[in-house]
């Protein structure tokens, strides 16, 4: 064996743990240059101002663990804010199923015209994206739009509220990644969804409904979006066309840094939990080293690169379009 | 026989009929649609984006993808103000070099778009995107969030002189497409993106150094980002960070609605123009018939995704990501 064969095998080996170990490198190397950094307070305050994003990353786990991509989860999240919000006064907490169910209505459009109508799914969701901001324009009539405090507190204070020193986000986006986790390692679905991203073809020739798994997972992504959507809206206290802006970036980032790659197949929730604390760590560590907050989108942006030509399986691709 | 036949010219011709279509409908429902100002007032509109257009266009023959273009824009939008003020505002004095600087520009992004995509191996959507998040980054650490004014009358008479009814920006687009033309018919370049399209395994074999093809492709997309960026910035007088928003979906739809497939090989510069057209007589149509603008993401959603639909061989097509 060459040495650069055996470079290669022991990074192959590696390769599984690089997202822990960086999210472990990242978190000493900023506690230590800033003590503040790791005390609890902090920590919590942080994991807590993350959830939505991680929410939403969750949802794009479904989508990229198929080998395809969600574009359309910032829009998503960005009109259910709207719906929230409009609904609230009407159906209270029925407000939330409105939201969620709007989701994943959106989300299994993408899935059909992606399988039925062989559109790829870059094309597919940014399209129902522009439908989806459409739609909330519509529904917000351009403007922002706030909700009455009270009745936010009474129907969904719950989620913002603080028990023990610990966010309610931090509850949710436990409750969250648990039922994922469940869905992704121990149904049927989830075992259908692992073969479909390892191999389409060979999922199809076994017998699998590959069309109903796929438009299931887009809708699954879409749904999550619609929850990070109501939590971002019920944090905010009021919803806009725009106020999610800045979302989808990051989101892709944490799912393909936390090891899910974008030829799918691999990875699953759990990364993207460790994903979307590298994202809040080097958001945090940034806010420290006080690097410009203009500069952020463009070190998101290399990240991604980095994170996608590190975890990118290669072998699955003949040829690279 | 016959049905492919039909096929074929159906989707050649489909789109000018839809033009046609589409102009007669606007003019019946509403006669001041079909006036030379409204006509103006579309070319206005779609000269910026047919220069995007067309750029993304030679990528979307060889059958890969560039999402860059709102970053690439932006980037060379704001780059050329800097320049362009720097060196004295007017076009009259030195400043003129801030054009071709810009046009450079574009095809360093595309450049570092096109190496990115094919040295790191990552598929073009999702290169081009990441680059994209990483240009827009850029001019806003450029800008730092402000607006550039670009005040100059000469070069504002891109969009103030008029020549038989229509702004000199509409020529300048005419030349560059006239030049985009003869890059697809009448060069080595232009042929082998078709070659790349139609197969890349096959242009391989016949000893094409398809690696270089596809990086010069995204650095031809980038010059004519620039040009559209130069157009954008004429039109409104401003450069900054929100100058390329929205190129992204509007272009795609056009280079797609206009007849050029998705899946490459086929299509072109002309198709291009029509696509542009098609999306653009909508957009104004739209608001001249009295429908509020917020109409037109949801439109062009619907609209990509009906022309990815036609335009797609059912029979030559498994499954898509």
């Amino acid at each position: 064996m060459t040495s650069k064969t055996m470079t290669a095998v022991n990074f192959a080996r590696i390769k599984p743990h690089l997202p822990w170990i960086t999210l472990l490198a990242l978190v000493l190397i900023v506690g230590i240059a800033d003590t503040n950094f790791l005390r609890p307070v902090n920590l919590v305050s942080m994991a807590a101002d993350i959830v939505p994003l991680f929410i939403m990353a969750l949802g794009m786990t479904f989508a990229i663990y198929i080998g395809g991509i969600d574009l359309s989860a910032q829009s998503i999240a960005n009109m259910t804010t709207v719906i929230a919000t409009l609904a609230l006064p009407s159906y209270g907490i029925g407000a939330a199923l409105i939201c969620i169910l709007a989701g994943l209505a959106m989300g299994a459009v993408s899935g059909y015209v992606t399988t039925k109508l062989l559109v790829p799914s870059f094309i597919s969701t940014l399209a129902v994206g522009g439908v989806a901001f459409s739609a909330a324009q519509y529904m917000s009539g351009q403007r922002a739009l706030f909700m009455d405090a009270t009745m936010r507190d009474s129907t969904f204070g719950w989620m913002t509220g603080v028990t023990a020193g610990i966010p309610h986000e931090i509850f949710i986006g436990g409750a969250l990644v648990l039922g994922t986790w469940f869905l992704q390692s121990r149904t049927t679905f989830g075992r259908a969804l692992k073969a479909v991203g390892a191999g389409e073809p060979a999922a199809v020739a076994s017998g699998l409904n590959v069309t109903r798994i796929k438009i299931m997972a887009f809708a699954l992504s879409a749904g999550l979006a619609a929850i990070a959507g109501l939590l971002f809206s019920v944090k905010l206290s009021g919803g806009s066309p725009t106020l999610a802006n800045g979302f989808l970036l990051p989101a892709i980032v944490a799912v393909l840094v936390g090891g899910t790659p974008l030829t799918g197949g691999v990875g699953g929730v759990i990364n993207t939990l460790i994903g979307t604390l590298i994202v809040a760590v080097i958001r945090s560590s940034m806010l420290y080293f006080e690097v410009d907050a203009t500069k952020q989108q463009m070190v998101f942006g290399l990240i991604l690169i980095a994170a996608i030509a590190l975890t990118i399986d290669r072998t699955k691709l003949r040829v690279v379009k | 026989m016959g049905s492919v036949l039909t096929r074929n010219v159906l989707i050649k011709w489909a789109p000018l009929i839809v033009l046609i279509v589409l102009v007669l409908f606007f003019a019946a429902m509403e006669p001041r649609f079909f006036s030379l100002r409204n006509f103006a007032r579309i070319g206005i509109s779609s000269a910026p984006a047919l220069m995007v257009a067309i750029g993304v266009t030679f990528i979307i023959i060889m059958g890969s993808i560039d999402l860059s273009m709102e970053g690439t824009v932006s980037v060379c939008a704001v780059v050329f103000a800097f320049a362009f003020i720097a060196m004295g505002g007017t076009l009259a004095s030195f400043a003129w070099l801030a054009l071709p600087l810009a046009l450079l520009v574009g095809a360093v992004v595309g450049l570092v778009n096109g190496m990115v995509h094919v040295w790191l191996k990552i598929p073009s959507f999702m290169a081009s995107l990441a680059m994209g998040f990483v240009g827009t980054g850029f001019a806003l650490l450029l800008t730092g969030g402000d607006r550039v004014r670009v005040q100059d009358e000469l070069f504002r008479s891109l969009l103030t002189e008029r020549w038989f009814g229509f702004p000199i920006m509409c020529y300048v687009a005419l030349l560059f497409l006239l030049i985009g033309w003869f890059i697809q018919t009448r060069t080595t370049l232009g042929r082998n993106f078709y070659a790349v399209g139609g197969g890349e395994e096959l242009a391989h074999a016949s000893g094409l150094n398809v690696n270089r093809v596809r990086i010069l492709g995204f650095m031809l997309a980038g010059v004519f980002y620039a040009v559209g960026a130069l157009l954008a910035v004429g039109r409104i007088g401003i450069a900054e960070t929100a100058t390329g928003s929205n190129f992204m979906f509007v272009s795609i739809t056009s280079v797609v609605v206009g007849g050029t497939a998705l899946w490459g090989g086929i299509g072109g510069v002309w198709n291009t123009l029509i696509g542009v057209l098609i999306v653009n007589v909508i957009n104004n149509g739209m608001v001249v018939i009295g429908l509020p603008g917020y109409v037109q993401d949801g439109v062009l959603g619907l609209l990509v995704i009906l022309a990815v639909v036609l335009s797609t061989d059912r029979k030559s097509v498994t499954f898509v990501k």
